[in-house]
């Protein structure tokens, strides 16, 4: 138990893990897929958006976790490793944009794809998360005073809540990866929101 | 510029002339080339045979596509859009080689023509007088593109044998319906069959193909077999694949990409680089094959085959008939 605690707090550890999801993509190239090869740069355009938002999501269930299970050892090792988690999807989010500029050839054409709803979601998802990075620091949370920082940081629902849409109108079909990816953190969510509930009551009910 | 591993991943197969290539090759080995490892051990006992009828086939001089450079053959064969296997590229390939049969075939002429009836493909293509092959640009909607050897026979062919009488107007084209091989035909939100449809003068244009064919062999299964046709200045989802049942109609059909989004798909869905998709922007298209630093292009009007085909939308909006 305090292995695996250690192994989650371990940097070097936790930020292998945290990049392999950026190196396995190489892996088609050398293999010779040809669906891959084809059109590369939309695959690896969608390997990353893919991980961005799953590791977006993943940050955001710690808490619910947390709240739902308080005495589970992992999740507090996991729990404090959640800056490197967000910024990790912010990093990932970042190449998943390189690459959008890599296949269709740069900026004048993001600002004319702008006037399409899923491109404007995915800027607006991505600004949020660049904000949230940036002030992802230490010194940001001072400079900020606590309070503010962490109703500034609940803004990362917005952002997996633009996510998903983004995800959901950027293809020709519904793709229903969108209800995996997302079903169980909104379960989470709303388990929490009762669980939380609950709890007032019940100390209301305690206190007259 | 190129990567520099480049010359590792693409694979001595895409930079030999896909001609000589093909040519020299059987069967199997093409079989064998359209897997990768494991995968293309398992596709191996379950091809068919598609329509074999007239092969090989002469390369017709007039659309030899010379100055095209052919998009290699592995790619071709499994980067495809066939939702009826799947939604992803790679589904086709994998998903249309696990059983389904092309062989034997049956397509069934019917509406307003003279000659109706159902035909074994192979005794079509007879019929039409054989086949030969032309090398096509193909232009996605998706904003990609290829150039592809087709083989099969000119489509005006297939409805002069037919004679469609004064009334026929529009030519539909049905795809096969199989769910128990064809995977994706298990979601029926999509409502198969896949339909697509031509105006009758626009079946008749010299461009417009029924391909049997590519690469000098007959269609692989993730690529329409055993009959499909082409229509190189349109979109390619204009090209409805693995076709059982050819009518003669009156009215315009519903075409199914129209049927699910009509403010995205029309009827028509000639190549126009001026008229814009939600999702994509149809000015310049991605070269499949080009890599990742070298593969975009301008899109030409009507695919680059304005000369042929553009007297057939003289005086309509292209903006509002897209
Ligand atoms: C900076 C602005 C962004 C742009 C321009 C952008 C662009 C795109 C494009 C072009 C696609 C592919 C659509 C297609 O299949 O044709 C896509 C898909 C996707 N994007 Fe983004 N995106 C942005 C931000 C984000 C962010 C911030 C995330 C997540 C944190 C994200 C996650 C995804 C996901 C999950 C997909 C779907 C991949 C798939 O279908 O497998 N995107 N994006």
């Amino acid at each position: 138990m305090n292995f695996v605690t250690r192994l989650i707090r371990s940097e070097i550890i936790f930020y292998s893990l945290l990049s392999l999801p950026a190196l396995w993509p190489l892996y088609p190239f050398f293999t010779g897929n040809y669906t891959v090869l084809a059109d590369p740069t939309k695959y690896l355009l969608h390997h990353f958006g893919f991980w961005a938002c799953l590791l977006l999501v993943t940050v955001l269930s710690f808490t619910p976790l947390k709240v739902l299970f308080p005495k589970l050892f992992f999740l507090t090792a996991l729990n404090s490793q959640r800056r490197a988690v967000g910024v990790a999807s912010f990093v990932y989010a970042c190449i998943h944009l390189g690459f959008q500029f890599l296949h269709e050839s740069g900026w004048p054409t993001l600002v004319h794809d702008l006037r399409k709803p899923f491109i404007l979601i995915g800027v607006l998802a991505f600004l949020i998360l660049t904000l949230l990075a940036a002030t992802s620091f230490n010194a940001a949370v001072r400079w900020l005073g606590a309070r503010t920082w962490k109703s500034m940081h609940r803004f990362a629902y917005l952002a997996a809540f633009l996510v998903a849409i983004h995800q959901a109108l950027g293809r020709k079909i519904f793709p229903k990866q969108v209800i995996w990816i997302f079903l169980p953190l909104l379960i989470l969510e709303i388990v929490r929101l009762i669980y939380r509930y609950k709890k007032k009551t019940v100390s209301a009910v305690v206190l007259s | 510029m190129n990567l520099k591993f480049n010359k590792n991943w693409q694979l001595s197969e895409s930079l030999v002339t896909p001609e000589k290539e093909y040519r020299s090759r059987t069967r199997r080995d093409f079989i064998k080339t359209l897997g990768f490892g494991a995968a293309g051990a398992l596709l191996l006992p379950n091809q068919s045979s598609a329509a074999t009828e007239g092969f090989p086939s002469k390369l017709n001089p007039n659309y030899s596509g010379k100055e095209l450079k052919v998009t290699p053959f592995n790619y071709v064969t499994s980067y495809n859009n066939f939702y009826e296997f799947g939604m992803d590229k790679g589904d086709p390939v994998t998903n249309s080689n696990q059983g389904w049969k092309t062989d034997p075939w049956t397509v069934e002429i019917r509406g307003l023509a003279r000659n109706t009836g159902k035909f074994d493909v192979n005794a079509l293509v007879r019929k039409v007088g054989g086949i030969e092959q032309r090398v096509y640009r193909h232009r996605c909607v998706e904003a990609w593109s290829m150039v592809i050897p087709w083989d099969g026979f000119q489509l005006s062919k297939l409805i002069a044998l037919a004679e469609p009488t004064a009334d026929a107007k529009y030519i539909t084209f049905t795809s096969f319906e199989d769910s128990k091989n064809a995977v994706g035909q298990q979601d029926s939100n999509f409502g198969w069959p896949y339909i697509e449809g031509l105006r009758l003068d626009e079946a008749q244009n010299e461009l417009a193909f029924m391909a049997t064919g590519v690469f000098g062999k007959p269609l692989p299964n993730q690529n329409g077999a055993p009959l499909r046709l082409v229509t190189p200045w349109k979109y390619g989802f204009k090209g409805a694949k693995s076709i059982v049942l050819i009518e003669f109609t009156q009215e315009a059909p519903l075409n199914t990409w129209q049927r699910i989004r009509s403010e995205e798909y029309g009827f028509y869905a000639n190549v126009n680089p001026k008229v814009d998709h939600p999702r994509w922007s149809q000015g310049s298209e991605r070269v499949i094959g080009g890599g990742v630093f070298n593969g975009r292009q301008s899109t030409l009007m009507f695919n680059g085959y304005e000369r042929q085909v553009a007297s057939l939308y003289k005086g309509m909006d292209l903006k509002r008939y897209y």
